[in-house]
């Protein structure tokens, strides 16, 4: 009978808090708590990146959690927060389907993303050898999900965060040792393409006085 | 990193930060020039590269090709364009932008290709969607703002999937190399055997369905032609001359290491199908375009379906033929955006029902245009006609000759719906109203050097070149 080991028991845990945040956006249509649920999980992904960074002894790593810690949960949740203020008074997202059965589907896909994952045997993952690919591919999976069903142009850029703060997870827990410059350049990757969302939400709101993408319908064909 | 490289790198991103902040008048020759010698530089790393100098493989170096193609007219033709776009004097910040931008796409562009570590090619390729976005969003239109939004969404999207890729080949490689290492390419063939088979083998999957998005292959295309449409031309010809080339470069890296690790099949069964379903989308919705540059983006996306299905095929007569095809692309696709949008500014509209008689108008351009919409039909003499024929001969002496077959009638297909709208825009006499004449020297210059490596790869691939092409066919397709 395998033990579970103390960094075993922590990235199981974050992994399932990281997925319940994940169904949770699908939950809510309030602009300002998806910004929030956002800073939680960037908290947590945070907070795995410094477990493993210390039952490691990678110093790489627990310099990009302070990193993310300062650029995910305090910083962009900021921004976003400032910038959902200006862009209009209704911050009610619209939603394609109800909320209910976007969580049914939302909840279909991570069981399809983790017994993809499961039946594949690629036991690499140190902490959580089954686990850590599914985590990821279903975070990944649902993030796609939450910027199909909600037609505003911030919820879909939290989206893509989410589905980024997955991929920060599969590279900490599947890649620990990949170069500290690329962990670097991820995130540099992000910032940038938030300020280029960023940028284009401000266009979009001065042209069409709403951040609703369903504006944008007419290329087709 | 040689003093080459130093200047192939070098020249495009100086010529960004200079644009930033010269005055136009300034920058347009500038850009030129740096085009023109950047694309000198890489035309002598590919001839280094064909006698085994200067440390790039025959892969990188053919994929550098793309960019001193269309980067090499891109500076010609934007100095014309972009008074064009804006001649008064409120249109400099636009004309800076665009310049500056524009500079710094060819400096991202190029990164992929030389750089030998597989998240580095990750993070160049996720850089191109970046000022991609921001020069579709130029325009300034509804339509442009919609297009950059679904380009960069689509497309980050699509990257995150290919990061998935990137993260479980570094984990598949970690029993062999150690939790530690420099995930470049090199090492991951050279360690092919002992890497973790099912891991290579998902990698290759989730980089063929990332990248590919970048690509333009279906069912990952959507963002293409809206983004081909609504973007500046010179963007539109970069993209799809150079990005699509860029994505296909990346694809490719990952196929050389699942072939050496797992072997060829799930590799040739993917590239078969996304390629034929490519092909299949593309041919169709070429028949009833009334856009003009909507219909050139569509004809990308059948192009990268006929190379996938040529690395599909396996063969080395296939594998060389596919990547000529990428090279060829590159050179007719970008002449015809630049030929089509010198039409599109003189008729000011897209729509192929708004444009006859572009020969009469624009005697030059519409000539060229309809060169390069002949040699993206795939007539003979120029040069998609040779790497198609290479790719389909390949097809129909292996086992997969049903899909060579299917993809032929494809082909005939697309080439109905090409030379149709290819015959109403250009034959018959101007309207009235229509001002004739070029009125413009260097995009003349620019389009004619692309001409002659439209027509020139057709007549005779260059020594050079063909050993490139033997020696990266060998780097991907299985040793016999």
């Amino acid at each position: 009978m395998h033990h579970l080991t103390l960094p075993e028991a922590i990235a199981g845990t974050i992994s399932a808090a990281l997925l319940l945040v994940q169904l949770a956006l699908l939950r809510s249509l309030v602009l300002a708590e998806l910004i929030t649920l956002y800073a939680v999980q960037s908290l947590f992904v945070a907070l795995i990146s410094l477990a493993v960074g210390i039952t490691e002894r990678e110093w790489d790593l627990i310099l990009l959690a302070v990193l993310t810690f300062v650029a995910k949960v305090i910083v962009l949740p900021v921004v976003m927060r400032r910038l959902s203020r200006d862009i209009s008074t209704r911050v009610e997202i619209p939603a394609r389907i109800n909320v209910t059965l976007s969580l049914i589907l939302a909840a279909a896909i991570m069981g399809v993303a983790i017994l993809t994952a499961g039946a594949l045997p690629v036991k690499t993952g140190e902490y959580l050898p089954q686990a850590d690919l599914a985590t990821t591919l279903a975070i990944v999976f649902v993030g796609f999900l939450v910027a199909i069903l909600r037609p505003n142009a911030l919820a879909q850029v939290i989206a893509f965060l989410t589905i980024e703060n997955g991929l920060y997870f599969g590279t900490v827990t599947l890649a620990p040792g990949l170069p500290f410059v690329v962990g670097i350049l991820l995130l540099i990757d992000v910032l940038i393409a938030v300020v280029v969302f960023a940028v284009l939400v401000r266009v979009l709101v001065s042209q069409e006085a709403s951040a609703s993408v369903d504006v944008l319908q007419q290329l087709k064909g | 990193m040689n003093v080459l490289d130093g200047f192939i790198v070098g020249l495009p991103a100086a010529a960004a930060i200079a644009s930033l902040v010269m005055p136009s008048r300034f920058s347009r020759p500038l850009t030129a020039g740096a085009g023109f010698a950047t694309a000198a530089c890489i035309i002598v790393a590919v001839i280094q590269a064909s006698h085994h100098r200067g440390g790039h493989d025959a892969l990188s170096a053919l994929f550098l090709l793309p960019v001193a193609i269309v980067y090499g007219a891109v500076g010609l033709y934007a100095h014309w364009y972009v008074v064009a776009e804006r001649p008064d004097a409120a249109g400099e910040r636009y004309r800076r932008e665009f310049l500056a931008l524009t500079n710094g796409f060819a400096f991202v562009e190029v990164i992929v290709p030389l750089v030998t570590s597989i998240p580095g090619m990750w993070v160049a390729l996720e850089a191109t969607t970046i000022v991609a976005a921001l020069l579709v969003r130029l325009q300034g239109t509804a339509a442009a703002l919609e297009a950059a939004w679904k380009y960069i969404l689509i497309a980050s999207c699509g990257l995150a999937l290919g990061l998935v890729a990137v993260i479980v080949l570094y984990a598949a490689g970690a029993r062999a190399l150690g939790t530690h290492y420099l995930p470049e390419w090199s090492s991951y063939v050279h360690f092919a055997r002992q890497l973790n088979s099912d891991g290579v083998r998902l990698a290759f999957i989730f980089a063929l369905i990332g990248f590919g998005t970048k690509m333009g292959l279906a069912p990952m295309h959507t963002w293409l032609p809206d983004a081909h449409g609504a973007g500046p031309t010179p963007t539109s010809a970069m993209l799809s001359g150079v990005v699509l080339s860029d994505a296909a470069y990346v694809i490719l890296r990952f196929a050389a290491i699942a072939d050496a690790a797992v072997g060829p099949t799930v590799v040739q069964r993917m590239f078969i199908g996304v390629g034929l379903l490519s092909l299949f989308v593309a041919a169709f919705f070429l028949l009833q375009q009334r856009d003009i540059k909507r219909m050139l983006a569509y004809s990308s996306i059948e192009h990268m379906g006929i190379a996938a299905i040529g690395f599909g095929f396996g063969a080395p007569l296939a594998i060389a033929g596919a990547l000529l095809h990428v090279v060829n692309h590159s050179a007719s696709k970008s002449l015809a955006f630049f030929a089509a949008g010198r039409m599109v500014a003189r008729y000011e509209t897209r729509e192929i029902a708004g444009i006859s008689g572009s020969v009469d108008a624009l005697p030059i351009s519409g000539t060229l245009f309809v060169a390069a919409a002949l040699s993206l039909a795939g007539l003979p003499p120029f040069g998609i006609f040779r790497s198609e024929l290479m790719i389909l001969t390949a097809g129909f002496g292996s086992p997969f000759w049903a899909v060579a077959a299917f993809a032929l009638a494809l082909l005939i297909v697309a080439f109905a719906g090409i030379t149709r709208w290819v015959t109403a825009t250009t034959v018959g006499d101007a309207p009235v109203t229509i001002e004739r004449g070029e009125h413009a020297v260097l995009p003349i210059v620019g389009m004619g050097l692309g001409f002659c490596v439209v027509l020139g790869l057709g007549i005779g691939v260059p020594l050079a070149l063909e050993t490139l092409l033997a020696d990266a066919s060998a780097l991907i397709g299985t040793a016999p």
